[in-house]
């Protein structure tokens, strides 16, 4: 009775305690209710300020938080707070992890200012290293790092050797990235800090090895010794990495193949064969200067692209570019580009198409993406404009495009144009010069001559495109299209009379300067095919002499020149337009048109016909003196280069010349496309996009001349086989799964994967086959698992089997002893695994 | 290394910065707003969107993102890939959206102890640390209704040791200790149809891509399968990273735990064989004379299997000179945006063998520039929707799920949208 009696006793007093806790907590924390959201942090005035003291100091750890709150909206609006140091730094070791979290945003933040407060902090820091919770570990080791206090590096350095060993892969993540932290605060470490990369990068586990890379690449990029041993494994391990691991691990990887193996590319550069298409449409030739394309037809039904097996590529190189091509089909677009970085860079040629399409998908994505992609399509299409060829009609300009696109796809529109795209090409850039932008008109244009200037074949529909375009009633298309159809016929002096003749009938039509300008210098510069028309321009043209712009004034001028030096003086109309074109300039406001009037004047003329001028001549002469001298820079055209001309000392009398100097053959514009030199930078860095070096930029290392020595990486997957021991992770990836599995089949599979052929001459290769055969294992125990239709699973590994078969007969007998020791400690390492792995993921997947 | 994060504000004012590395000056932001309003300056068109995605400036290059308003500015000094920049940048407002519903100023501003947190988790020293939405959920909790009440009754130490009871799972991308009374997952297959077409109803260009928008809402650690009817359609696919590469190659099936909740799963690219395919047909004929034009736009449907399209909207955009409008429809309404220079029509449903909507009107140029306005070009924008319809056939078979017991309850659905649809006139 009296117990029943003391029983409800306490549970009352109890439940009043509880009741009144419960109160107390809702009244403490209603006013949090009103203030759902954040932004009342934001508020900085002067009373809030000196609440933040008071609410640190609190016991609740409410106010803490509400302190703690307002000072990181302060230091998120730039404002500083470091006067609050030794009020947070007290709270460091807090019961409440939420308060440690904001705690240690601000001590990163204020740390490098207040170093010796942080100093207070180090001990919590390094007792939080033992805690069970692999989170407080990690999140212990990452501020310790982070504060930027030079004195602390050794503590940093224990910390890190100590995380290196952990058995949280999150945790030795975040040792690794603790490395170039450490390093950049005492550099005077950097030889230990090697030492510990190298060990870590033995882990398997590929949740960490990204970082472990990344850590390599900022602290000792160049000891590439490091990486032999474990090549094979990182190539394998690639595709399991997380996002960001693989870019650094491809970066590192290229880095590696460029000093370790030969140039594939060098091989097969100078004949790529274009791509046997297994679609609809036809097989499009690559577009090449030089020779005829029907030779490269003849070899695509042997370029069966999918089979990695090619001799003159190293089969280590051959197994990363194969362990790199799912990447591809990545979904974050920076491991798109690196991929076909890595295949630029490292593939054969006729390999490189694979990238093209995958990298047109990216053109899907947000707008400042397509621009990096963009770029680096601009510049892969100039080496390699067949890896786009087809993709065409992505390139096509959206009227929605951001301007900086449109450029960019344009210029890849010239660049991919071959042959059987062409006139679609043709069709759409006509469509653009409809377009209301006056910079894209102009772009658009342009185009049209590139194209016609990289495919002869088809110049000539260019060019009657561009003759209807300079019918436009915009004087800006007007102008353009005369000025590339200028260009065009300079490259094609073959077409000309046709087309000038077409336009000279234009002439009446066009009012732009620029675009009479350039009609009245082709013509000048064609008369001698022109007998007729020429003339006939020049007497238009010295009628409207007055309404013209200065730079076709001067371009009439250079023309009448052009004429009389062919027809010499006997043609009396011409010489008397001439004279009076020279009459009309004599007067004009221009000195420029003055000067240039004078000086055709006396190289026309001469000396010995002055007097028949019927102007005075005083000024005249001493401009003929000067004009000596000048005679080669002042050359009419702007635009062109003048041709060399090398007139005599002696003989002054330069109207003998005068044919050479006004008529001499002008060498065609070189059309340089405005991205041109982008293909010298890496892919996909920011280099390339700005088409400048940017610091920090580093080339990629030149092939090696002599072959280095392959069997570096084959010692390594002997000698490292141990790393399997020390794997404790199976951190749910598709290979580590598999290991585990592997332990399991190990015993058949020891049957099947013995070795006894004769010895082999490439040495490298063989023990490159036979890793190649332990993964392709891992994936058929894999298959076999996964699926439930076993049949069809078996059907695959049996075929696996035969084909292991085949190369048994080649392997080596003497590599039978390594061979079992692999397996042994695979052995031995996968049942290690399994006593790790969660026992639920373990279960479920072999059942 | 991307070692500073500014935030700017539709006006340009700094919302939140982040330093990841060294301190970066906020001098920097007001060298980026010259730079900005400069180069909008140039042109009456020139919009946001068209300032470069890089800027130099004498000491740094301003690597910058323009979503939703907001600008992600980030400051590097060194050579760096500028697309690994922006993808981080964009997973920033990626994150947000699925931990606040939305992105906006003022989402920042209200949560942004929660934002702040999340950038010291995504980022390490300039290196990109965890970026699934997953993983980041377990170390900076998404504030959710239970959260706030859990809070606000105070039981915040019980929480806080609550809050990472497993630590981090296996699988970066997936929660460990995930439990649901009720196992569903759900699939939205979209496509959405790119093309160009020309005035004559031809298409320049044209091609569909599909994405797998996935609902997970699976306990435990499920491992799924799923196999199409016809996975040949399928061309040039991404995957979400838990899709097993091998898997896909070499059985063309999608094998992959799923992380939990919404993802995308995969997205892929379709060809196709001819314009016969285009669901629907915009036929634009304008006359431009003189001093403006007339015009008529018909809307017909060809191959939409019977389906009704929902949503059509059509938008005109004129030429900058054009002042007055006037027009009628038989379907739905349309609008003049007198400012803007655009015509909105608002077309609604299309059934099939019904009547044509079909708009016609005149407009008219203001005085000056008419020579310029009669030769340019018109472009239409083309929006549209047809539920349960897949362009490529495309069609699930099998959802298979290894390792848990439980049998979820599965749904797929099919739509078909518009993409960059432009027709020209």
């Amino acid at each position: 009775m009296y117990n029943v009696d003391a029983y409800l006793k306490s549970l009352t007093s109890n439940a009043v305690k509880l009741s009144k806790k419960v109160q107390d907590g809702i009244v403490e924390n209603t006013r949090d209710l009103r203030f759902e959201n954040q932004a009342h942090f934001l508020d900085t005035n002067e009373d809030k300020m000196r609440e933040i003291r008071k609410n640190l100091d609190s016991r609740y750890e409410k106010e803490k938080l509400d302190g703690l709150k307002r000072l990181i909206a302060m230091i998120s609006k730039g404002r500083d707070v470091s006067e609050f140091f030794p009020d947070v730094v007290k709270n460091v070791a807090s019961n409440s992890l939420e308060v440690r979290k904001l705690v240690y945003i601000y001590i990163l933040r204020y740390a490098e200012q207040e170093q010796d407060l942080a100093l207070l902090s180090i001990n919590t820091f390094q007792k939080d290293l033992s805690d069970k919770n692999q989170l407080i570990r990690a999140m212990a080791l990452r501020v310790m790092s982070g504060i930027r206090v030079p004195v602390i590096s050794p503590i940093v350095m224990l910390g890190i050797k100590k995380c290196v060993t952990d058995l949280s892969p999150y945790v030795r993540k975040i040792a690794a990235h603790a490395i170039p932290k450490c390093y950049q605060l005492d550099p005077a470490q950097k030889d230990a800090l090697i030492d510990i990369i190298s060990t870590m990068l033995g882990d398997n586990s590929t949740f960490t090895i990204g970082s472990v890379l990344m850590a390599f690449n900022q602290v000792c990029p160049d000891r590439l010794d490091l990486i032999h041993p474990q090549y094979r494994k990182l190539c394998k391990m690639l595709v399991d990495m997380d996002e960001w691991g693989q870019i650094t691990a491809m970066d590192l990887l290229l880095r590696y193949s460029r000093t370790q193996f030969l140039n594939p590319i060098g091989k097969s550069t100078a004949q790529p064969a274009p791509r046997a298409k297994k679609e609809k449409s036809v097989v499009k030739s690559f577009y090449s200067d030089d020779d005829s394309d029907v030779s490269h037809h003849s070899s695509d039904s042997e370029s069966d692209s999918s089979e990695e097996e090619n001799n003159s590529v190293d089969p280590d190189l051959a197994y990363l570019l194969k362990c790199a091509l799912p990447l591809l089909q990545s979904r974050n677009s920076q491991v798109v580009l690196s991929v076909a970085k890595l295949y630029m860079h490292l593939a054969p040629a006729e390999d490189s198409y694979k990238i093209g399409r995958p990298l047109v998908r990216l053109l899907r994505t947000h707008r400042e993406i397509q621009y990096v992609v963009l770029n680096n399509i601009v510049a892969i299409a100039s080496q390699r404009p067949y890896i786009f060829d087809q993709f065409y009609q992505h390139f096509f300009v959206r009227s929605t495009d951001p301007v900086f696109i449109r450029n960019l796809k344009l210029d890849i529109l010239t660049l991919i144009a071959t042959e059987s795209n062409i006139t679609f090409i043709l069709r759409e850039l006509q469509e653009y010069v409809k377009s209301s932008n006056k910079g894209f008109v102009t772009q658009a244009i342009e185009a049209i001559g590139h194209c016609a200037s990289n495919i002869p074949e088809m110049a000539e529909s260019c060019l009657g495109g561009l003759l209807k375009l300079s019918y436009s009633k915009s004087d800006s298309v007007a102008a353009q299209s005369v000025v590339a159809i200028r260009r065009l016929l300079q490259q094609r002096p073959g077409d000309s009379v046709f087309m000038i003749t077409q336009l000279t009938k234009a002439l009446d039509e066009i009012s732009e300067p620029l675009a009479r300008a350039n009609i009245f210098w082709l013509v000048g510069q064609y008369s001698s095919q022109l007998p007729t028309v020429a003339p006939d321009v020049l007497r238009k043209a010295a009628k409207s002499f007055t309404a013209e712009s200065e730079s076709s004034k001067l371009q009439i001028l250079t023309l009448g020149g052009k004429l009389v030096a062919l027809e010499g003086t006997a043609s009396k109309t011409v010489s008397l337009l001439f004279q009076y074109v020279l009459n009309m300039a004599r007067y004009d406001l221009d000195y420029g048109v003055r000067d240039r009037a004078r000086f055709l004047r006396a190289l026309v003329y001469g000396k010995q016909k002055v007097a028949s001028v019927t102007v005075d001549q005083d000024s005249d002469e001493n401009d003929h003196e000067n004009g000596q001298q000048e005679s080669d820079s002042t050359e009419q055209d702007p635009q062109i280069d003048e041709g060399g001309f090398e007139y005599s000392e002696k003989e002054l009398n330069l109207s003998d010349h005068i044919k050479a100097i006004l008529l001499s053959e002008k060498a065609a514009p070189v059309q340089e496309n405005p991205s041109h030199g982008r293909e010298q930078y890496k892919v996909g860095s920011m280099s390339l996009v700005l088409n400048r070096v940017v610091a920090g930029y580093e080339a990629l290392p030149e092939w090696p001349k002599v072959q280095p020595d392959p069997s570096v990486r084959r010692l390594a997957a002997t000698m490292e086989a141990p790393g399997y021991m020390n794997d404790r992770t199976g951190f749910g990836s598709d290979s580590a799964y598999a290991k585990s599995r592997q332990g399991q089949d190990s015993g058949a599979a020891g049957g099947k994967g013995r070795y006894d052929g004769q010895a082999g001459a490439y040495r490298g290769a063989e023990t490159l086959d036979k890793f190649l055969e332990s993964s392709d294992e891992e994936t058929s125990s894999d298959e076999e698992d996964d699926s439930e239709e076993e049949s069809s699973d078996e059907e695959e590994a049996s075929d696996e089997d035969e084909e292991e078969m085949s190369e048994e007969e080649s392997g080596s007998g003497e590599e039978d002893d390594d061979d079992e020791d692999e397996e042994n400690e695979e052995e031995a390492s996968s049942s290690e695994e399994e006593a790790i792995l969660p026992p639920k993921r373990a279960n479920g997947r072999r059942g | 290394m991307i070692e500073s994060l500014f935030v700017l504000s539709p006006t340009g004012k700094v919302i939140i910065e982040k330093h990841w590395h060294e301190l970066i000056p906020r001098r920097v932001v007001d060298f980026f707003n010259d730079q900005v309003s400069k180069a909008m300056a140039e042109g009456e068109d020139v919009t946001r969107e068209d300032v470069l995605p890089i800027i130099a400036s004498p000491k740094y290059q301003l690597i910058n993102v323009y979503r939703d308003g907001l600008t992600y500015l980030s400051p590097v000094t060194k050579e760096v890939d500028p697309m690994m920049v922006f993808e981080f940048l964009h997973r920033i407002p990626d994150i947000m959206q699925e931990y606040f519903g939305q992105v906006s100023e003022t989402v920042i501003k209200e949560n942004f102890v929660t934002v702040y947190q999340l950038l010291e988790e995504m980022m390490d020293d300039g290196f990109p640390l965890t970026t699934e939405p997953n993983s980041l959920k377990e170390i900076v909790p998404a504030p959710n209704i239970l959260n706030k009440v859990v809070n606000t009754l105070g039981a915040t130490t019980s929480v806080s040791t609550r809050k990472m009871p497993h630590g981090m799972s296996n699988l970066p991308w997936r929660k460990a200790g995930v439990k649901y009374n009720s196992n569903e997952i759900f699939f939205d297959i979209v496509e959405e149809i790119d093309a160009i077409v020309d005035s004559t109803g031809k298409a320049v260009s044209c091609e569909a891509h599909g994405t797998i928008q996935t609902n997970s809402r699976l306990s435990g650690m499920p491992d799924l399968t799923l196999s199409f009817v016809n996975p040949r359609l399928v061309d040039d696919c991404s995957f979400h990273q838990s899709v097993r590469f091998n898997k896909w190659e070499s059985d063309k099936v999608l094998s992959f735990v799923p992380p939990d909740g919404h993802f995308r799963l995969m997205s892929y690219r379709v060809n196709l064989p001819s314009q016969q395919n285009l669901p629907i047909q915009v036929k634009p004929s304008i006359n431009i004379g003189a001093n403006g034009a007339k015009f008529d736009i018909t809307v017909s449907l060809r191959n939409t299997e019977g389906k009704p399209v929902e949503n059509v909207v059509l938008t005109l955009p004129l030429h900058k000179s054009t002042t007055t409008l006037t027009a009628q429809c038989n379907v739905g309404q349309y609008m003049f945006d007198p400012v803007g220079k655009i015509l909105r029509w608002d077309v609604g449903k299309v059934v099939p063998r019904e009547r044509a909507p079909v708009l016609s009107g005149s407009f008219g140029f203001g005085s000056a520039s008419s020579e310029a306005a009669a030769n340019a070009g018109y472009n239409i924008g083309v929006e549209f929707l047809i539920n349960s319809h897949s362009l490529s056939g495309l069609k699930v078979d099998v959802l298979k799920l290894f390792n848990e017991s439980y049998k979820p309850y599965k749904g797929v659905r099919t739509m078909t949208k518009a993409g960059r649809y432009q027709v020209r006139a």
